[in-house]
């Protein structure tokens, strides 16, 4: 590469101040070219100050926007100060530092707009609750129906874009279940998308936001307002 | 006047006073008020001229008063659909707002580090 990629690794956070310094930390470790941007989604903890302590850039949303809101918020950052890429990374460490090169290499040398990180492709030893698999199979199937698309790990917020998706995502967004909406969207710009496996750690802090009571519940919402997004203008 | 008239009537003179107080107090934006305004004055004059509803059911042969639920049925319903469309587009904007707020924050702190 001629001259050094600079790559934004955005992080979502939502009161994430027990495992928002590892994440920062690893991003660090990467070297140069690799910014790390956490978005701090109006947390009530200390996650901003423990963010800028281990020298993130940090941006702070004065009200609650959900995830959607805050990763967008990132592709904004992004696309105003001229990165080349961005990546998603969740602040709660469920997603391995250490896979980030991979993803952004492929994305550059193999051309690619999106790359995503996957659970699911093979070489993944990542373990994962029954209800969560049959939900993620089933959007993956519906993914297909609707737009032809292969992708196994619908529901993966790990995922490198190029500038030419960042710069796209960053005006227009899916707010409400933007990792299977927004690959809708991506469809419908025609962008080339990858899935490679990664290896994922269960949640380090916390619990998934996705109950079992709530997530058939969550999978109607998410396939209606992908079919919807097919027809969006 | 029949007592069921005496009933509408009040009914559409507090209707309008509750208007005029929430535009007077700033709480309604007048292109709201408008609707309502009208609302509560369709409201009175029906109440003061009975005859008009024989007038309007000969012109549009709704005898029923099932007829006239549905055209209120109707009506609510339009107007539940607009505040629907109202509060995305605000929610939208308002998202716009607090990225751009968050992004220009993070700008100001970043000059201001540098002049220090």
């Amino acid at each position: 590469m001629d001259k050094l990629k600079q790559v934004a690794v955005i992080i979502p956070a939502y009161n994430e101040e027990k495992s928002i310094g590892d994440v920062v930390r690893g991003i660090k470790r990467l070297g140069e070219g690799y910014i790390p941007v956490v978005i701090n989604d109006n947390s009530e903890d200390r996650t901003t100050d423990i963010a800028l302590a281990e020298g993130a850039i940090v941006i702070e949303l004065p009200c609650n926007l959900g995830i959607g809101g805050a990763v967008q918020t990132g592709y904004k950052f992004a696309k105003e100060n001229g990165y080349d890429a961005c990546i998603q990374v969740d602040g709660d460490g469920q997603h391995p530092t250490n896979q980030i090169p991979k993803l952004i290499k492929s994305l550059f040398e193999d051309d690619y707009d999106i790359v995503i990180g996957s659970r699911f492709v093979m070489d993944s030893d990542y373990e994962i609750s029954f209800m969560r698999l049959v939900g993620i199979k089933i959007l993956s199937f519906f993914l297909k129906i609707l737009t032809g698309l292969d992708i196994k790990d619908t529901t993966s917020g790990f995922r490198a874009i190029n500038r030419r998706a960042l710069e796209f995502f960053a005006s227009e967004y899916p707010q409400d279940y933007p990792e299977p909406e927004s690959l809708v969207f991506a469809h419908k710009k025609g962008f080339k998308i990858k899935e490679i496996p990664t290896r994922m750690s269960n949640r380090m802090y916390g619990k998934s936001s996705i109950t079992p009571i709530l997530s058939t519940y969550y999978m109607i919402k998410v396939m209606l307002a992908m079919f919807i997004d097919l027809f969006k203008k | 006047m029949l007592p069921i008239q005496i009933i509408i009537g009040v009914i559409s003179i507090g209707f309008f006073i509750v208007t005029f107080e929430f535009i007077r107090k700033r709480h309604l934006r007048e292109e709201y008020a408008i609707l309502w305004l009208a609302t509560s004055f369709a409201i009175a004059i029906l109440s003061l001229w009975p005859g008009l509803i024989d007038i309007i059911s000969k012109i549009t042969g709704f005898y029923y008063i099932t007829a006239i639920l549905i055209i209120i049925f109707v009506f609510v319903i339009a107007i539940l659909m607009h505040y629907s469309i109202v509060i995305s587009k605000i929610k939208d904007m308002n998202k716009e707002l607090v990225q751009r707020y968050a992004l220009l924050e993070h700008k100001i702190k970043e000059l201001e580090k540098k002049k220090s």
